[in-house]
């Protein structure tokens, strides 16, 4: 839900000396992204975007170096990165699970996968697995109703799901840890 | 009536195995941007007085004529943007990224003939963030476009330049919303603005701005090929042309299906996607589910922009058809489209981010079987408080839930009605929950 203010406290974390916005982002944000706008804030999401890409979830260290780089206060972006939901401000599993629960995906039993998922990784939508490998998230709409039920793995669409199925595809992934690129799951 | 075959997707086979992606020499060896080096040769003028002849009505939800939205342009402002609405969040709308998927490049060309038309200096196509597949696939179309010269050449006669550029969204159903998205589009929340001033006279970056759906726009190549009358063959007469219709839910064969506007639902759920599944026909949204729900007696609806007025629903919305059988839990489902609004409303305005949530409330306890008498009244009298048209809030976010709900409680009072029971019945299991 846009609206409602981030519990400060928990997305606290320590300062880090490497910064977030490494030169190769702000060179890809310089070159292919500040011609195409009039300003340098509409270049906002498209580096969350890479910010995402790159570190599955958003520091508070990084809003204030995006802050910075595109000449805006850290209010300002702070402002439009919490509104937007795969803006993400805290971490997650290496693989995000978002599940569809929008009517077609209800109608077509989008709950078996969610019970699937309960039964094969005991989590519920919201948790991580305790090796920190899959999180699960349900989403609204994925615009994929006609294959429905439907769920996004990471930047990959799965549609018309078996939930069986499904859970061992997820459980065959590669476990290492840390954020994955749509490259390792393809 | 005369539709005599897919005009949108005539390059995509019913077959899904003969199914393949278009690209540029695909899409041109098919007679692509034949229809834009035409245009070229034509005035401006001579092309918004096609589109305007042509009937055109927006495809994205309301029904806007296309051409008459062109016309709003101040005659000597410039630059002036084009904002491709490629957000599709409606619940049970998908048509567009179907035809992404395998044809991007009739959405280039339409984009090439409308920024010609109205002398656009840059093109933002919108697209939803959850759309990674598509976003890339545009990219890379665009960068062919790029290269054969479709954009960053100017305009004939003139000095503007035109460029084409994918933007892309990061998960929120108001960004689809027109200027919801211009807002997006600036780098900032997608809170929809105050109109006046419209769009047409400051939009983005507070110029100019035309805010088309992709649909819409991919209808151009076909107009200006065989002409405004020949689009005028297809439809009726307050809504010519061919649609794309998704259709999902109780459906054996589900998918995007085009036909020409004013076909009979129940010849599109029958003939195109393979009947109702697991039992008879009971309820069905025409497109996405702020329209509202047609009844069990409203099976043979005319698909087209006057359905609203015909049928009691707010109007044909994107046509993404969502199909339920006999033996669907209705106040479940209509939890999950009021629960959808109370999540995605953007939180500006008071009665649809209060109303919204407590009409999920509301239908929460009904469905954990705590509704009380009064509840029933109180649906209905929340919806006739919020959104844009009885003038409480900005955009129409709140109309679409609450037409949603007017229409299912109109239609289907007893499945209500049946779950509401007075507290004393609900004894103590009753007590204490509100």
């Amino acid at each position: 839900m846009a609206w409602i203010v981030e519990d400060r406290l928990k997305a606290y974390q320590p300062a880090r000396n490497e910064p977030y916005l490494t030169a190769k982002i702000k060179d890809e944000v310089s070159r292919k992204y500040f011609p195409r706008y009039p300003n340098k804030r509409a270049a906002l999401l498209p580096l969350f975007h890479l910010i995402m890409h790159e570190y599955g979830y958003i520091a508070p260290q990084a809003i204030d170096e995006a802050a910075t780089f595109l000449e805006l206060t850290p209010s300002q972006v702070q402002d439009a990165v919490t509104f937007y939901e795969e803006f993400r401000l805290e971490k997650t599993g290496r693989y995000v699970v978002n599940v569809c629960r929008s009517i077609s995906c209800e109608l077509c039993g989008h709950q078996r996968v969610l019970e699937k998922m309960r039964e094969i990784f005991g989590i519920e939508p919201g948790e991580t697995t305790a090796d920190d490998k899959i999180t699960l998230l349900e989403v609204e709409c994925l615009g994929a109703c006609e294959q429905a039920p439907c769920a996004l793995v990471n930047e990959d669409l799965h549609g018309r799901i078996k939930p069986a199925e499904f859970c061992s595809q997820l459980q065959q992934l590669p476990a290492a840890p840390g954020h994955s690129t749509t490259d390792d799951v393809r | 009536m005369a539709y005599a075959g897919p005009v949108l997707l005539k390059r995509i086979p019913d077959d899904p195995a003969q199914r393949k992606l278009y690209r540029y020499a695909d899409y041109i060896a098919t007679g692509g941007y034949a229809s834009l080096k035409k245009v070229l040769a034509m005035l401006p003028e001579d092309v918004i007085k096609l589109v305007v002849d042509s009937g055109l009505r927006g495809r994205g939800g309301a029904g806007f004529p296309c051409g008459t939205k062109w016309t709003f342009l101040p005659k000597d402002l410039f630059p002036r943007y084009l904002a491709v609405n490629f957000d599709e969040s409606e619940p049970g709308t998908f048509k567009d990224r179907y035809l992404i998927d395998h044809d991007p490049h009739i959405l280039l060309e339409g984009i090439a003939i409308a920024a010609f038309a109205n002398k656009i200096s840059t093109s933002y196509i919108y697209i939803r963030g959850e759309y990674h597949h598509e976003a890339k696939l545009l990219e890379a179309a665009l960068a062919e476009a790029y290269e054969h010269g479709i954009f960053g050449q100017k305009h004939p006669g003139t000095d503007i330049v035109s460029h084409c550029y994918v933007h892309r969204g990061a998960g929120a159903y108001i960004c689809g919303e027109e200027t919801g998205l211009l807002e997006s589009l600036e780098g900032k929340r997608g809170w929809p603005r105050i109109k006046p001033p419209f769009p047409a006279v400051a939009g983005a970056f507070a110029k100019p701005t035309i805010i088309n759906n992709v649909e819409t726009l991919a209808c151009l190549p076909a107009i200006v090929e065989h002409g405004a009358a020949w689009f005028k063959t297809m439809g009726t007469p307050s809504s010519s042309g061919p649609k794309l219709f998704g259709v999902s839910g109780h459906v054996n064969k589900p998918g995007v299906f085009e036909e020409e506007l004013g076909i009979k639902m129940s010849t599109l759920i029958e003939k195109y996607a393979g009947g109702v599944k697991g039992g008879k026909y009971r309820a069905a949204i025409p497109g996405g589910v702020s329209m509202g729900v047609l009844g069990t007696d409203q099976y043979n609806a005319e698909l087209d922009f006057d359905i609203g007025r015909k049928y009691n629903v707010l109007g044909l919305g994107t046509a993404g058809v969502i199909v339920m059988n006999d033996k669907t839990d209705l106040v479940v489902m209509l939890r999950n489209i009021v629960r959808f609004f109370a999540h995605e409303s953007c939180g500006q305005c008071t009665p649809c981010r209060e109303g919204t949530a407590w009409m999920h409330k509301i239908l929460n306890r009904i469905v954990d079987g705590f509704g009380q008498p009064q509840d029933f009244d109180m649906l209905a009298e929340l919806c006739l408080t919020m959104g844009a048209m009885p003038g409480t809030t900005i955009c129409g976010l709140a109309d679409g839930a609450n037409w949603a709900v007017k229409t299912f409680l109109q239609k289907f009072p007893e499945d209500f009605k049946s779950r509401l029971k007075s507290r004393q019945v609900q004894g103590v299991a009753g007590a204490g929950v509100a």
